[in-house]
């Protein structure tokens, strides 16, 4: 290969290291800006409803809008600011306004999952993504319509 | 024996050449890809970030021809063929011009003053000419070059600069069915007669015609990549 072939040679590949690198550098970029690892949360649930906290890390004074979903359809849209003060002794917030409840009612007998998702606006608000709180949690209702929880969480966690 | 190894060493130039070609077109096609489909899609449309993979994109072109020792007016920028390159582009256009005002006539949406309301940039010829200038550089001073040292000249290379044009323009139907149409014309005229400028003077018009005569909700606002989706 002469040398003007050589040359043009390492200039397409610099050039193709180069494109790599940058969307590289932007889907990491956009990765954490759309979907930004601040958000911590729990959800369970209780005998009517599907109640946890969220709280973003980064602005732990805000309140994270929350998407509960149930058998992946969405459900309820809310705010978490409910009084939670076994969140804030624990030191997972500032303060105890985190909480949430999606009350559940008319869903079938018998088992479900439900996913709490934190929302996150990003882009100038032109764009929304959820993020998981937690994990999902497995539950049935029984005949009264009462929720039970199914999920093993550990004995120290029970 | 001499001349046996000499026409060797030609015949794998040749190759290496017609490689290199092709690797050119797709780097090139590549960072088209990234300006219209992964900046819009992950920075916004207006990011200034979009002008990176168009940096990459014309300085690779200017480097590239510098290394194939090609000159301003072996690319197309020259006067002396002006004339020639416009008679062969006349023909075509008035055709075009009486299918798109057909169309408009049709739909009731002929209005050659429509840029004059729109925020459109491509609306206004003058701004039609000099864009298209930036893109029948890009797509005939360059891909077609390229295209003619991989396929050679003639309806293969033409057809595939009119589908890398249309692809440029995905998912936008009636803007894609245009610039394959555009692009066989205007690829055919640079294999004769290479001269930008006339193919700018062409493509500022028929972009103005086009926009003056389908109706926008058919053109999507000449939107292409993921703003047209997005």
């Amino acid at each position: 290969m002469d040398t003007t072939r050589l040359k043009l040679f390492r200039l397409l590949i610099g050039k193709s290291i180069a494109e790599t690198v940058f969307v590289a550098l932007l889907a990491i970029s956009f990765f954490f800006t759309a979907f930004p690892p601040y958000f911590h949360g729990f959800g369970e649930a209780t005998p009517d409803s599907i109640s946890g906290w969220a709280v973003n890390n980064r602005a732990p004074w805000d309140r994270v809008e929350v998407q509960l979903f149930i058998d992946d359809r969405f459900v309820a849209s809310g705010v978490a600011n409910l009084s939670r003060p076994d969140v804030q002794q624990a030191g997972w917030a500032q303060d105890e306004w985190h909480g949430f409840s999606f009350p559940v009612a008319n869903i079938g007998v018998g088992g479900h999952e439900a996913s709490v998702y934190a929302v996150h606006k990003s882009g100038g608000g032109i764009r929304r993504t959820l993020q998981l709180l937690g994990y999902p949690i497995r539950f049935s209702v029984d005949e009264n319509g009462k929720l039970t929880d199914l999920v093993d969480r550990g004995p120290q966690n029970k | 024996m001499n001349q046996e190894g000499g026409r060797l060493k030609e015949a794998a130039n040749y190759d290496v050449d017609r490689s290199l070609a092709l690797w050119e077109i797709v780097s090139v096609i590549t960072s088209c890809l990234i300006a219209e489909w992964v900046i819009t899609a992950v920075a916004g449309a207006s990011n200034l970030l979009i002008i990176v993979p168009i940096i990459f994109a014309f300085g690779f072109m200017f480097r590239s021809h510098r290394l194939r020792g090609e000159s301003l007016r072996e690319i197309g920028f020259r006067l002396d063929n002006f004339g020639k390159a416009a008679r062969l582009l006349i023909l075509p256009m008035v055709v075009e011009s009486v299918i798109l005002i057909g169309i408009g006539y049709f739909y009731s949406s002929i209005d050659f003053f429509r840029w004059r309301g729109g925020g459109a940039i491509l609306g206004m010829p003058l701004l039609g000419i000099a864009w298209g200038l930036v893109q029948q550089y890009a797509l005939q001073g360059f891909i077609n070059r390229r295209t003619q040292i991989v396929w050679g000249p003639g309806l293969v290379s033409i057809l595939i600069v009119a589908a890398l044009f249309a692809g440029f323009h995905l998912p936008n139907p009636a803007l894609m069915a245009a610039t394959f149409v555009g692009g066989l014309v205007w690829a055919f005229v640079y294999q004769r007669a290479p001269n930008l400028f006339a193919l700018a003077i062409s493509h500022g018009l028929m972009t103005w015609i086009l926009i003056s005569t389908v109706p926008s909700s058919l053109l999507h606002s000449l939107r292409v990549g993921y703003k047209f989706i997005g």
